[in-house]
């Protein structure tokens, strides 16, 4: 009897001890798919965090980096250095990031579209449902238009390879081809259709707007050289956004005016991109700005490990006044008028990048201005050159820097299309420095303006002679990246000439 | 031998003498061994049921005072215990018998134990002799070179830092590759053994192939690591005994040849970079513009950065135990302190210790049970960012590159370092670091476990083993709010920045095996057959809190008295709470057979049966089993004579399962199956609802099967002992990152798909190179341990058969892919690379003239060799360790000659040979060659970490006990230990023994010891 019971014992503990308790385990605090979206109140969290996906600083780090806006810094911890030296494989994390960063809008965008087909919404929710679509096939257009920008060989050109087309939530075994220029830009333009035909309000600056749809307009036609279309938008809108003046412009980098802003995307301290880049892997971005350029603040004081290309500076220095030069170059920049014939100018001549001075009390995180009016000039100025009107386009270059410097300077005359073209440029160079317009303004318009990278020798010679690049070289395609190759082998044998 | 052996055991053992009354005799008598008819010294003589006893004295002699009709009982180790009545006469001579079950060394097979004779598998014990008085803060160390197949690398010189075990290589991609701990029946977290006292262990199997492991089932496929606590003996007295060692621990020399001050400043002048050349923005010699003459480059301070960050560690170690055992109890406890300064700055260990191991049986033997019970506190003084390239915040970047010219009097304060803010003021902020930035953890663990074995009758016993380990673990950081970091990070518009942060984890695990179990033998027929079920449950809990914003007047490391809450002018001071919830569960049954002929045949066989939380939505069961045989030859009849003493044959074949696939240990990739959402911060810092995870539905357990042949032998009368086992490990369904075109919103997911192999031979050899002859005589004896092992990759998840970082098919588990480096050319002092075809150029393409060069980080060959000397009392025990194999980039010499930091850091004299003009034939490209930043530095690098370490010497002395007569004691020993003494290595670096590629990482420390050891 006694072993009996005891063997009922240790029947009874393995039984209570029972399986599923141990192998049944659901962790708390997941939220389904299937529950995720089922409102429209939930479709505007979705919203919220697709734009949180939205990002420039990889595009900013790229052009500054890549093209003729910085030097090598006195505080260098080696950051850039290859990127520096014109460094661009299929390897490299920026080329990746391009890539990886926008098909990821891409799909997040389609994601809450095909949730949004699902809720069926309220008579008093229909606009609000309207906005929400409207705003996330914006995002994903602008993703494709950036991936068409830094991949296609050549946007003018519809027979020329761009990325695939995904136009919705594929099977994780896809493994695409690249589509066509003219099949992307398809897809584009359908997308921007669908946000125009749904987008019902004009809000503030940091959400997507009827005038952010037509700035986005205006920026792709002219990237595709379709200039009426790109110079009547811009007209427009240079109308309704005024170029600022010299104390708007500069209260515009502190984010103390939105004066000439079309849209841009809002940074605030504790959000997603509170905090530094990713410095070790420049050209990716991912923090605050400023960052990109500084450790810690955008002062001598603050480890700026990239400093202002020599030339540049020459050029924002070059007319007095100019409120450019103050916006950009730090105060407590150290000038060496001999800076050419100093044996140490790293250590003698320290220009200090102030763009990203800060916002909310933090230094180097500022918001990131996707369109400005003055963008809308350079398109309308670009667009008259391209349909001969030099005069018009010499106008529009003497309307800006009237503005800028707080003075009335002297009418540009443009003896040719091309000299027309590099006026505009060499004007963007200053006026754009370090919002990431660079290196896509010289793969569209360098070579028709006689221009490309063109540092100051004072810092590309201590740098491996890197000095210029025209802008006929492959390397303003960016390679499909390895990371993408190695699951989709096919799309090897369409590598971008170059690589 | 053996007489010897267990001649020096007796002197741990006492007994304690008890007063009562009662009308006495004496009896006295003498005790023999029944071999040799020689007295056997060091006796226990009880009277049973009582306290009271004697030991026998060198002679065998012994005498007490007893009743006449009491039971004395003599008992002694590895003889069999004797019983004999008190009648009238008052002289009892006892002859003792050998114990046949105690001369075979019995060691433990997986869930039960068998005579060694009797094993089938592949399995090594290490005892409490080789463990006990090491400097080790963690146990795991000290098996380094013990065992062949076991690698153990240590990547850190925290005291109690994590070791990376391996048992016979890799056997897995991105799962976990490290060993099932399982201390006196519970599993244990196999990455923290700091708060555990390495003293109180008595044994360690290492359990290695598939007839052994394969029962563990779903946590043994690396192998199983079973370790037992010393308890104590029934009918024994009770023993103290104290043992306690003081240790010194050293930073290991480099061979990177860094400059001294007047040698970087001449550099630097002549460079016209940094302080030397008057362009520096650091605080010696600040940018004047003009170079230094000869005579201020003499003058300059010389300051050892290296001597400042790394410090002498002193630490001691204390602990007290007290064993003892009545007729049906027996108790070990033990109770150990130790204080562990590591060498680098702010680091240390303390620790706490008590455990308490009973056991127990019912009068009648059916009924026996043990509890095991352990509580542990430490607190741990970590530095963190050790190994990152923040110079603000990793002290071993301040030891290694650091201007020897600023000095630590350069100090002041650090608002006063903010500007000019100078790479070359490196050791500076390091230096502020120290003085304002707190970060310790506390750790409370306790470990219990109760067993209990009843037997229904002699042939069937039911069995229950149930372990829990509590850790609860609080990380506190605290940055001061008028630290540099604080200042510079929050800057004028916040003055009051700074932080702390503590984080509380808790983690709860039970184990439960139940189990029946049936042994039966008849003529020479042996049977065996267990039933088993196997519950495991582990909870993960943890909270925590970030405030930012600290009040320098009231502000004090772990204590909130000094912080600043939130305000309406800015978001400066928002705390963050943080709280996390995780379980994970297993369930299994599974069963055993066993069969033994004449312990001539023996055959084996299990199954089981696994389920896992983790696939709960995919393949959640999984059947693991394995097959082993034995054939002892020596015990054929035809063997008579052969000179064999011992010769054994095994094979074994089995599956075991991992179903840790990510490597993160209880709670990593949880519920990778499925699809979620997450909400939390979205744009502008809204919430928001995103993409979480996109799961894959098919994962499924890793499995690796185990194939493994060996020999046991022993010949020239034992003198020559030794093993050998060859083995193959395959693993399959590996679980690894399977590549995704980006388009699908994520660019990898892991999946089960591959193949890997691991095949090697294990080997260890003992010889008794001089046995003694009589008590004191000279014994020597030599050790080997090896292992060789090769990792082969197969099945790789693409066209091309090879991912970068990861191998290609046919080749080496991680093998390296880059560029090779191919020296400096002449004319023009630029790199050169081969191209993929081997011709020279100074531009390859960085990707496509990539090639893979047969090396990677672990090692072909390691294990151990060692002599062990006694005579008179004095022993000497050194064990050497070998890796052969082990290809390491070196960051930190490369980092010594980088010419681009030129005024930031030090340099290595190296960079001195640099090319200079047309025709130099150097190593060192031109300080400005052009591609010097363009490729990389491809294998310029990469060096043989391959090392022969005198990993452990000990000498000490026993004192003989007539030395030891009237003084109370029964037991003294002092011993002086030396650990990582000496190096040979082509390694430039302080320690070639980290597996990593990592550099500014805190090297594993050379330690000298003295200690003592006393029993009362």
């Amino acid at each position: 009897m006694k072993k009996i019971s005891k063997i009922i014992f240790i029947a009874l503990l393995t039984i209570v001890m029972g399986c599923n308790d141990a192998i049944d385990i659901r962790q708390p605090g997941r939220l389904d798919a299937i529950n995720a979206f089922q409102s429209v109140d939930d479709l505007e969290l979705g919203l919220l965090g697709l734009y949180n996906q939205w990002d420039l600083t990889p595009e900013i780090s790229l052009a500054s980096n890549f093209c003729d806006e910085i030097s090598i810094g006195f505080d260098s911890g080696g950051q850039g250095l290859a990127l520096y030296g014109f460094v661009q494989t299929p390897a490299t994390a920026s080329g990746a990031d391009f890539w990886v960063r926008n098909f990821r809008v891409n799909n997040r965008a389609s994601i809450l579209i095909e949730a949004a087909a699902n809720i069926d919404p309220d008579a008093s929710e229909l606009a609000q449902y309207n906005q929400i679509l409207a705003e996330a096939y914006f995002i994903r257009a602008y993703a494709n238009l950036e991936m068409l920008t830094y991949f296609s060989t050549d946007p003018r050109n519809d027979s020329a390879l761009a990325v695939p087309v995904i136009e919705s939530v594929p099977a994780l075994t896809i493994q695409p081809d690249r589509s066509t220029t003219g099949e992307l830009w398809d897809y584009i333009n359908s997308d921007i259709a669908e946000a125009q035909g749904l987008m019902n309000s004009q809000s503030g600056v940091t959400r997507l707007s009827v005038d952010a749809i037509n700035a986005f307009r205006a920026r792709a036609a002219n990237l595709r050289g379709d200039y009426s279309t790109a110079a009547s938008l811009a007209q427009q809108l240079l109308t309704a956004y005024p170029i600022a003046n010299q104390v708007n412009y500069q209260l515009m980098f502190l984010d103390a005016s939105n004066s000439e802003i079309i849209f841009k995307l809002e940074r605030t301290l504790n959000d997603f991109y509170d905090g530094q880049v990713n410095t070790g892997s420049v050209g990716t971005g991912g923090g605050w700005a400023g960052s990109i350029y500084a450790f810690v603040s955008a002062t001598l004081a603050g480890s700026p490990y990239f400093e202002m290309d020599r030339k540049l500076y020459n050029m924002l220095d070059a007319t007095p006044g100019d409120v450019r030069y103050d916006v950009n170059v730090a105060p407590t920049s150290v000038i060496n008028p001999d800076y050419a014939t100093d044996p140490d100018p790293v250590n003698t001549d320290i220009i200090v990048i102030q763009k990203y001075q800060g916002s909310e009390g933090q230094p180097l995180m500022n918001d990131l201005k996707v369109f400005r009016s003055s963008e809308m000039l350079f398109i309308l100025a670009e667009a008259r050159a391209a349909q001969n009107d030099l005069p018009g386009a010499a106008a529009l270059i003497k309307q800006l820097r009237d503005a800028r410097t707080g003075s009335a300077q002297p009418l540009p005359v443009y003896g040719s299309q091309a000299e027309a073209f590099g006026d505009i440029l060499d004007e963007k160079r200053i006026e754009f420095c370090f919002e990431g317009h660079r290196f896509r303004d010289l793969k569209r318009l360098g070579v028709a303006a006689n221009r490309g990278i063109d540092r100051d020798v004072t810092d590309c010679t201590q740098q491996g002679d890197a000095c210029t690049l025209p802008a006929s070289d492959y390397r303003f395609t960016l390679p499909i990246p390895i990371v993408e190759i190695n699951a989709n082998p096919g799309i090897a044998s369409q590598q971008n000439p170059g690589y | 031998m053996k007489l010897k052996l267990t001649w020096l055991l007796t002197l741990f053992m006492a007994f304690m003498m008890q007063f009562s009354f009662a009308q006495e005799k004496t009896v006295s008598g003498t005790v023999t061994a029944a071999s040799d008819g020689m007295p056997l010294p060091g006796v226990n003589v009880i009277v049973k049921g009582t306290a009271r006893g004697t030991q026998t004295d060198f002679d065998g002699n012994y005498s007490i005072t007893v009743n006449q009709g009491d039971v004395l009982i003599f008992s002694f180790v590895s003889m069999k215990t004797v019983e004999v009545t008190v009648g009238a006469s008052s002289s009892i001579n006892v002859s003792m018998q050998e114990d046949a079950a105690v001369l075979d060394e019995v060691v433990v097979t997986g869930y039960r134990t068998a005579t060694k004779v009797k094993s089938n598998v592949s399995s090594v014990r290490v005892t409490s002799e080789t463990i006990e008085n090491r400097p080790n803060a963690s146990f795991v160390q000290t098996l380094q070179g013990q065992v062949p197949g076991l690698s153990i690398t240590t990547t850190s010189g925290q005291p109690g830092g994590n070791s990376t075990v391996q048992l016979r290589g890799v056997a897995s991609i991105n799962g976990n590759t490290e060993p099932l701990f399982i201390i006196d029946g519970a599993p244990v977290d196999q990455d923290n053994f700091r708060s555990l006292n390495p003293q109180d262990i008595a044994s360690i199997d290492v359990l290695k192939d598939a007839g052994a492991t394969s029962i563990y089932g779903n946590r043994g496929a690396n192998g199983v690591i079973v370790i037992k606590t010393r308890t104590g003996s029934f009918n024994q007295g009770l023993k103290v005994n104290y043992n306690g060692f003081v240790s010194f621990s050293t930073l290991p020399t480099n061979d990177y040849d860094f400059m001294n001050s007047q040698e970087l400043l001449t550099y630097e002048r002549t460079r016209g970079g940094g302080a030397g050349a008057g362009v520096s923005s650091g605080v010696f010699n600040p940018g004047n513009g003009s170079p230094l003459t000869d005579a201020q480059i003499a003058a300059a301070p010389n300051f050892d950065w290296l001597d400042y960050f790394f410090r002498t560690g002193v630490s001691q170690n204390h602990t007290v135990s007290l064993t003892s055992g009545s007729e049906n109890a027996t108790q070990f406890t033990s109770f150990g302190f130790s204080d562990t300064d590591g060498i680098l700055i702010n680091s240390n260990l303390k620790r706490f210790n008590i455990r308490s191991n009973v056991t127990g049986k019912s009068n009648n033997e059916k009924f026996t049970y043990g509890t095991n019970l352990t509580l542990n506190y430490s607190k741990s003084d970590e530095p963190n960012n050790i190994g990152g390239n923040g110079i603000n915040r990793n002290y071993v970047i301040g030891a290694t590159l650091s201007v020897p010219y600023i000095t630590a009097d350069d100090y002041t304060n650090g608002a006063a370092l903010l500007s000019p803010l100078s790479f070359t003021n490196t050791p500076l902020f390091l230096v502020d670091l120290q003085k304002t930035f707190t970060r310790f953890e506390e750790e409370v663990r306790l470990v219990g476990s109760v067993n209990a074995n009843y037997e229904i009758t002699d042939w069937l016993s039911a069995n229950v083993v149930m372990g829990a380990d509590y850790q609860n673990e609080i990380l506190t950081r605290a940055e001061a709010p008028d630290s540099f970091n604080a200042l510079l990070f929050g800057g004028g518009a916040n003055p009051t920045s700074g932080f702390q942060d503590q984080d509380t984890n808790r983690i709860f695990t039970y184990n439960q095996v139940t189990s029946l179990n049936f042994d039966k033998t008849w003529g020479k027929h042996n049977l065996q057959v267990g039933a088993y079920t196997e519950y495991f449950k582990a909870h993960f809990r943890t909270f925590g809190f970030f405030a930012r914003g600290l009040d320098p007047k009231t502000f004090s490391p772990g204590d909130g008295s000094g912080f600043i809450g939130d305000n309406s002018a800015n978001d400066f001071f928002i705390d963050t709470a943080q709280a996390n919830i995780l379980n994970a569960g297993l369930f299994s049954y599974f069963g055993r057979a066993s069969y033994d002929f004449d312990e001539k045949y023996g055959l084996e066989g299990t199954i089981r049966r696994d389920a896992t939380s983790r696939f709960a939505g995919s393949n959640r069961w999984a059947t693991f089993y394995s097959v082993s045989a034995r054939w002892n030859i020596s015990n054929e009849d035809f063997m008579e004579g052969s000179g064999f003493d011992v010769l054994k044959l095994r094979a074994s074949y089995g599956t075991a399962g991992n179903q840790d696939i990510t490597g993160g240990g209880l709670f990593g990739g949880l519920d990778l199956t499925e699809d979620f959402f997450a909400t939390g911060a979205g744009y502008a810092n809204a919430n928001s609802i995103s993409l979480a995870q996109i799961g894959n539905r098919g994962l499924k357990w890793e499995t690796i099967a185990t194939g493994n042949i060996g020999i046991d032998f022993e010949v020239l009368n034992r003198r020559l002992r030794g093993t050998v086992d060859v083995y193959q490990r395959e693993t399959t369904d590996l679980f690894q990152s399977t590549p995704l075109s980006a388009v699908t919103g994520i660019t990898q997911q892991d999946a089960n798909t591959g193949l890997l192999y691991n095949r090697g031979v294990d080997f260890q050899l003992n010889y008794d190179l001089v046995r003694a002859t009589s008590e004191g005589g000279l014994n020597v004896s030599l050790g080997v341990v090896g292992n060789y092992n090769e990792t082969e990759l197969d099945e790789i998840p693409n066209t091309e058969g090879e991912i970068i970082g990861l191998g290609r098919n046919g080749g080496k588990l991680f093998e390296y892919y880059t560029l090779r480096y191919a020296g400096v050319n002449p004319a023009n002092g630029e790199l050169l690379f081969l191209t993929a075809d081997g011709n020279l150029t100074e531009s390859p393409d960085a990707n496509g003239d990539r090639v893979w060069l047969d090396k990677n980080i672990f090692p072909d060959w390691n294990g151990g060799f060692n002599l062990d000397v006694d005579y008179k009392g004095f022993f000497l025990t050194t064990q050497w360790n070998y890796v052969i194999g082990v290809d390491r980039f070196d960051g930190d010499y490369a980092d010594a000659l980088d010419a681009d930091d030129l005024g930031q850091f030090t340099a290595t004299n190296d960079i001195l040979r640099a090319w200079q003009q047309p025709g130099d034939v150097t190593d060192v490209p031109s300080w400005t060659a052009t591609n010097r930043n363009s490729f990389g530095n491809g294998t310029r690098f990469l060096t043989s970490a391959d090392f022969l370490r005198l990993r452990f010497a000990s000498l000490g002395y026993s004192f003989p006990s007539k030395f030891l007569e009237n003084t109370g004691l029964t037991n003294a020993r002092v011993f002086f230990n030396a650990e990582n003494l000496i190096t040979f290595s082509e390694w430039r670096g302080f320690d070639p023994e980290n597996r990593s590629n990592g550099q500014r990482i805190y090297p594993t420390p050379k330690t000298l010891s003295v200690g003592f050891e006393l029993g009362f």
